[in-house]
């Protein structure tokens, strides 16, 4: 059995749906994030995957420029959770309810 | 204007060095804000001259494409574009960017040592908001949606030691990552569907299409819905509105008419560069859904909007309506970018003024701005009230403030063009009908903010006075609401011109 480029759109497509339902199920906002650094990846699999079957470059160096912006969003992320931490002692994201009307 | 040219990228470099510069002045000269703020006032007006030279390049020498160097498989690619659309959109955001930037000069006073940086973020964001529109690579407009997202994330949260303004910022941060996964997935699948990630060019969707037909478009459809649900996130359309009131709501008043404003205009223009250009023979498969999501934006933003006790997520919510407004022009296809543009540009100037007034009544820094704040500012503030006045009547659509053109326009626009679906000459007509209606609904609310406004002031409430560049942002608002209302023509002549090739 050979593997073609559809199983990993496939794979890719199941890890992105994953990710998806991750952050709109999970409470907790550390997994949530984790979900959302899930779906990009996929979408990273994906741009490989493609790029490999049909032979060009631009998917890779998309790639490269998604883990660039994931750092980016893991950094200032992880500093807003942080900062919530702080005066809450809690993860939970029903529990952020300051804000409704 | 090919090699060596500057001038497409003009409107960017302006605002990184803007951004730069103000956080060496603080470190060299100190962290008053008089030492660094003329250098983030001259990156603003620096960028919206840009714009200008721009535009004064494309209407005498044509639009242009930018390419990257030589000799890599991608040498054909552009990466960066300079037409009507980009143009436009730097003059826009460039001015309304100036007025938001002198309308969070209060709110630069109340954050201190931490001023420097709060602005250059918001000259971060801006340059990020024109990459969105100034390139036809799928990949670099992701690039300049996550620099602005990013920058906002934190804007909204800089009050970190205020509940709300964690809040809001840690909202905005999870659904604004979502968004742009689904964006970017998107751009995934029609990069898989069409082999490319540029728009125009060599080897281009757009090339793809005239060569190709279609005959599995599974994968080319999923790309393309999940393009517009990410844009549609962006630009607060219903129902991926969730969380509009919230940020609004808890981020720092004063900065929040400056991302509120900005993030539509780059939105749309980012809506009319990839799906009226770039997928403009797909025509027939998107305009359908994007009136179906123009109907639920103004149904929901109107209805909810008459149901809150607070005037920032009121706002909110009548941005989610106008999103409707404006997503009707679009549902003509790339016919309907002038209206988009005339529509956007003078909203995103009535939600900076309104803004603007909220943090002069409430205090820049406040998280909540309950509709009794504003009881009686008439008496109290006879500026800041009629001001106020101008620019609510502006966003209801009143006729003779630039609102109401606004509307027409969009209306007109989109009965003008035959609809695919359900298939007439008439363009979509149930919506425009619709769009009247919730038109004539939406006035309960802006009146009753008139209304708050013009009655009795309680006594102890005393207003403290706003700082002049607020108050100069409020009067550019009012005069930019009150004027094309009643000479709407040299900007309906100017947007007719502010195409994307």
């Amino acid at each position: 059995m050979t593997v073609t480029v559809t199983w990993y759109l496939v794979l890719a497509a199941a890890l992105f749906s994953m990710g998806a339902a991750g952050v709109l199920i999970r409470r907790n906002a550390l997994i949530m994030f984790m979900s959302i650094e899930l779906m990009l990846n996929s979408v990273n699999l994906t741009f490989v995957a493609v790029s490999k079957h049909l032979g060009l470059i631009e998917g890779q160096v998309a790639a490269l420029f998604v883990m660039v912006i994931a750092a980016a969003e893991v950094t200032v992320g992880l500093a807003i959770i942080v900062a919530i931490f702080r005066f809450r002692s809690s993860a939970n994201v029903d529990e952020l309810s300051e804000l409704r009307g | 204007m090919q090699g060596g040219a500057w001038l497409p990228i003009a409107f960017e470099v302006v605002l990184l060095v803007g951004a730069l510069a103000v956080l060496l002045v603080a470190v060299v000269a100190g962290r008053d804000r008089r030492f660094w703020g003329p250098a983030a006032g001259l990156a603003f007006a620096g960028a919206a001259l840009a714009g200008v030279l721009q535009w004064r390049e494309v209407s005498t020498s044509g639009a242009g494409l930018f390419f990257t160097a030589q000799g890599v498989s991608f040498a054909k690619s552009p990466m960066v574009v300079m037409d009507g659309l980009s143009a436009f959109g730097a003059i826009v955001l460039g001015l309304v960017g100036f007025v938001g930037f002198l309308a969070a000069w209060d709110l630069v006073a109340k954050v201190g040592r931490r001023g420097p940086e709060l602005v250059s973020l918001l000259l971060l964001s801006l340059a990020g908001l024109h990459m969105m529109m100034a390139t036809p690579n799928l990949v670099v407009i992701f690039l300049g949606l996550e620099t602005a997202s990013i920058s906002f994330y934190v804007v909204a949260g800089f009050l970190r030691r205020q509940k709300g303004s964690a809040e809001s910022s840690f909202k905005y941060f999870l659904l604004g990552s979502l968004a742009s996964a689904l964006f970017l997935y998107g751009v995934a699948l029609t990069f898989a569907a069409t082999g490319s990630l540029t728009l125009y060019g060599g080897n281009s969707i757009r090339d793809f299409f005239s060569s190709t037909i279609v005959t599995q478009p599974g994968i080319l459809l999923a790309g393309m819905a999940l393009m517009l649900v990410g844009i549609a996130f962006k630009v607060s359309a219903a129902p991926f509105h969730q969380w509009a009131p919230d940020v609004y709501q808890g981020a720092p008043t004063g900065a929040v008419g400056f991302m509120a404003a900005t993030v539509k205009i780059a939105g749309f223009a980012a809506l009319a560069r990839i799906f009226g250009a770039g997928l403009v023979s797909q025509v027939d498969t998107w305009t359908p859904i994007v009136a179906v999501l123009a109907a639920v934006s103004m149904v929901v933003g109107t209805v909810l909007a008459l149901v809150q006790s607070d005037v920032k997520r009121m706002l909110a919510y009548s941005g989610v309506a106008h999103a409707g407004y404006i997503l009707t022009a679009m549902t003509a296809g790339v016919a309907g970018v002038p209206a988009m543009w005339f529509y956007v540009s003078t909203y995103a100037f009535m939600v900076v003024g309104g803004f603007a007034v909220l943090s002069t009544v409430s205090g820049s820094d406040s998280s909540k701005v309950p509709l009794d704040d504003l009881k009686g500012l008439v008496k109290r503030s006879p500026e800041m009230g009629w001001l106020m006045t101008f620019v609510v009547l502006g966003m209801s659509g009143m006729p003779f403030f630039a609102g109401f053109v606004a509307k027409v326009f969009s209306f007109v626009t989109a009965t003008a063009v035959p609809a695919p679906w359900p298939a007439n000459d008439h363009g979509y007509l149930w919506l425009v009908v619709l769009g009247v209606v919730m038109s004539v609904v939406g006035l309960a609310f802006y009146f009753r903010i008139i209304g708050t406004m013009f009655s009795t002031p309680d006594d102890q409430a005393e207003l403290q006075e706003a700082g002049l560049p607020v108050r100069f942002a409020v009067i550019v608002s009012a005069v930019i609401t009150v004027a094309f209302g009643i000479v709407p023509w040299p900007l309906i002549e100017a947007v007719r011109d502010a195409f994307p090739i």
